[in-house]
């Protein structure tokens, strides 16, 4: 039994040694005014995913907004019975941006977080190994870089049914190649580091070497290039379908503004316009801005005389 | 042979391998394809199965796989890119004035955005903390951030729609009827099309060049060299100029990459402007799904990247004293 109580009580130190790591890390936020800003719009952004579907006063697609007389409403503007108006089939506005809320959050948080996860890896282990394995690592890095991401995507969603988690994987595929170079530069440097050499000498093995005294020190560059990734991701979401390569089942914002921009109706319809492309405007330049502020804290050479 | 001679022929030869490759994936992706390529005009138009054997061994699709990709690897090597499906002329006929008219779109934007957004760069890095560095950064990361395409309908809604001053659509009007390359890029009228899609695409690529210029002078600042330079009594505005020059090659290195990957990145602004450029050309062939089209287009966009990641791993070899070209990271 006391060994039991023994492990637990070494648990909670463990989650609370993690706990205390991540709150310094998001300290950043009480310093920097734009970062808070942007943590307010991704907080909202989250619950908006989570909850913007039941939020809905209708459903976005099924549901069509119809006057006292059964007329249907096309494209009104803002009213009492649509708040953010009409489409031009009669669809209200203000349900598919909150239903829609809920791909680009899914697409974003996963597709960012793969794309960081795998660059950091390869970075990690691509500079700190250098040779043929850096080699070998690096012309896959090149072959992703040279295959156009967007066509590459297209084709693939034309003979693959699209849905939410094969976008999500494709972007992710497509743009670990972003953080791999910049981890594996910051790698190459920081690998002819006196400590890192010292470690080396007292006997650390490659994997402790990397993990303890590499990797630590080009955390911050995976962080943000983690947090770049989501912006990332986000926008190639909204962008495949823009194009018309979404999710057919889900209401995206990117499909909103396909179907506003196909409908030749941009002109008249700015409540139609407005409401996705401030959502993705906005949830793609917080997520940026708090990456940033990030850096700021994070990056000792930029930090110099402040 | 110098270690720099032999350091460039390696990447030289892992360029060519790399087009080998990156043009194999899409000989696979194209083929993987469902149906044949054919399927469309068989069911629209009114082919018998005669005509269509005939069209296929026209294309070459009745010989065996490794055949076709064989051919298909000399073809495209050599640029015979065969004849579009849907347009039925020549690919490169199909092809080259678009290239032209995404080229004089997006180079000249980059280049510009490079110089400007550089040197404000620079400048909003030496006064850290003023009110021209938040406001610059806050900026040009709402620009760069924001899908290119939103951007650009913005735009379109504020500028065309609303202030009328220049045209949404297309890259001249519908009732010009230019002959060749001068008659239709020297004209008043090309450049009022011409100004919406370039202030976006400067203002989306402004961004990345204004941080990279911006985060060099921030780390040269407290460094030796320009503690010398201030003991010289050398003024402000010359102490930045030397922290600039300092901080050049990332920027010079992220200039080619961006070159590079030039066709690929702003699709959507060329979907959105209706600008006849490849990206929004490519886009059309795959939802017509004109495979000749597709493939020349992909390759040459793959082909460009791979040629700026050479330029680039190239330049910072030979500028770089503490990158070594053959040892570490062995390229």
């Amino acid at each position: 039994m006391s060994t039991g109580t023994e492990r637990e009580a070494e648990v909670y130190k463990r989650v609370d040694a993690v706990w205390t790591t991540v709150c310094d890390q998001f300290a950043f936020l009480r310093q920097d005014r734009l970062a808070f800003g942007g943590m307010l719009v991704v907080a909202a952004f989250v619950f908006l995913g989570l909850f913007g579907p039941f939020l809905a006063p209708h459903d976005p697609i099924e549901h069509t907004v119809r006057g006292g007389d059964g007329s249907v409403f096309r494209l009104t503007a803002p009213s009492a019975e649509a708040f953010f108006g009409t489409t031009s089939y009669g669809k209200d506005v203000l349900s598919q941006f909150l239903a829609g809320a809920r791909p680009t959050l899914i697409v974003g948080l996963f597709g960012g977080l793969g794309t960081g996860a795998l660059g950091f890896t390869v970075g990690v282990v691509s500079g700190y190994y250098g040779g043929w394995v850096d080699e070998l690592l690096m012309r896959l890095t090149d072959l992703t870089f040279s295959l156009p991401f967007m066509p590459m995507a297209l084709l693939l969603l034309t003979f693959m049914t699209p849905n939410i988690w094969l976008i999500t994987a494709i972007i992710a595929a497509f743009l670990w190649k972003m953080p791999a170079r910049v981890v594996r530069s910051e790698v190459l440097s920081v690998r002819e580091r006196t400590f890192v050499k010292s470690a080396r000498a007292s006997g650390a093995s490659d994997l402790r070497t990397m993990l303890y005294h590499v990797a630590p020190n080009v955390l911050p560059i995976g962080f943000l290039y983690t947090a770049y990734g989501v912006a990332w991701a986000i926008a190639a979401q909204a962008s495949l379908a823009f194009l018309g390569f979404g999710d057919p089942t889900m209401t995206s914002w990117g499909r909103m503004l396909r179907q506003v921009f196909a409908s030749g109706n941009m002109r008249v319809a700015w409540w139609w316009v407005l409401p996705p492309a401030v959502g993705i405007a906005a949830i793609t330049t917080s997520v940026f801005l708090i990456g940033r502020a990030y850096e700021e804290v994070i990056n000792p050479e930029i930090q110099t005389d402040q | 042979m110098t270690k720099f001679q032999r350091f460039l022929l390696k990447r030289l030869a892992i360029s060519v391998l790399l087009t080998l490759v990156a043009v194999s994936v899409i000989f696979v992706v194209l083929r993987l394809l469902p149906g044949s390529p054919f399927e469309a005009l068989v069911t629209s138009g009114n082919l018998n199965q005669e005509q269509i054997t005939e069209i296929r061994a026209m294309y070459g699709l009745d010989e065996p796989m490794w055949r076709q990709y064989v051919n298909y690897l000399t073809s495209l090597l050599t640029f015979q890119f065969g004849y579009s499906i849907l347009r039925s002329q020549p690919v490169w006929a199909v092809l080259e004035p678009r290239l032209i008219n995404s080229l004089i779109l997006l180079v000249p934007a980059l280049v510009t955005t490079a110089i400007l957004s550089s040197l404000l760069g620079m400048y909003a890095g030496w006064n850290r903390g003023s009110r021209l560095e938040k406001f610059s950064i806050v900026s040009t990361t709402l620009l760069r951030s924001t899908p290119v395409f939103i951007t650009a309908i913005f735009f379109i809604i504020v500028f065309a729609y609303n202030l009328e001053l220049a045209p949404a659509l297309g890259m001249r009007s519908i009732r010009a009827t230019p002959d060749g390359y001068i008659e239709t890029f020297a004209s008043l009228d090309f450049l009022h099309h011409y100004l919406l899609p370039f202030a976006v695409a400067v203002l989306y690529y402004s961004g990345d060049f204004l941080l990279l210029a911006r985060n060099g002078v921030v780390e040269k600042r407290g460094s030796e060299f320009l503690k010398l330079h201030r003991a010289k009594g050398l003024t402000e505005m010359e102490q930045l100029a030397r922290a600039g020059r300092n901080s050049m090659l990332p920027i010079l290195t992220y200039f080619t990459l961006r070159l590079g990957m030039i066709f690929q990145g702003l699709i959507l602004l060329e979907v959105v402007f209706s600008w006849p450029g490849i990206g929004r050309e490519l886009v059309l062939a795959i939802q017509q799904q004109d495979y000749p089209l597709v493939q020349a287009a992909v390759f040459i966009m793959a082909l460009a990247v791979i040629l700026a990641n050479l330029a680039a791993d190239v330049l910072y070899a030979y500028f770089d004293p503490t990158v070594s070209a053959s040892g570490g990271g062995s390229a």
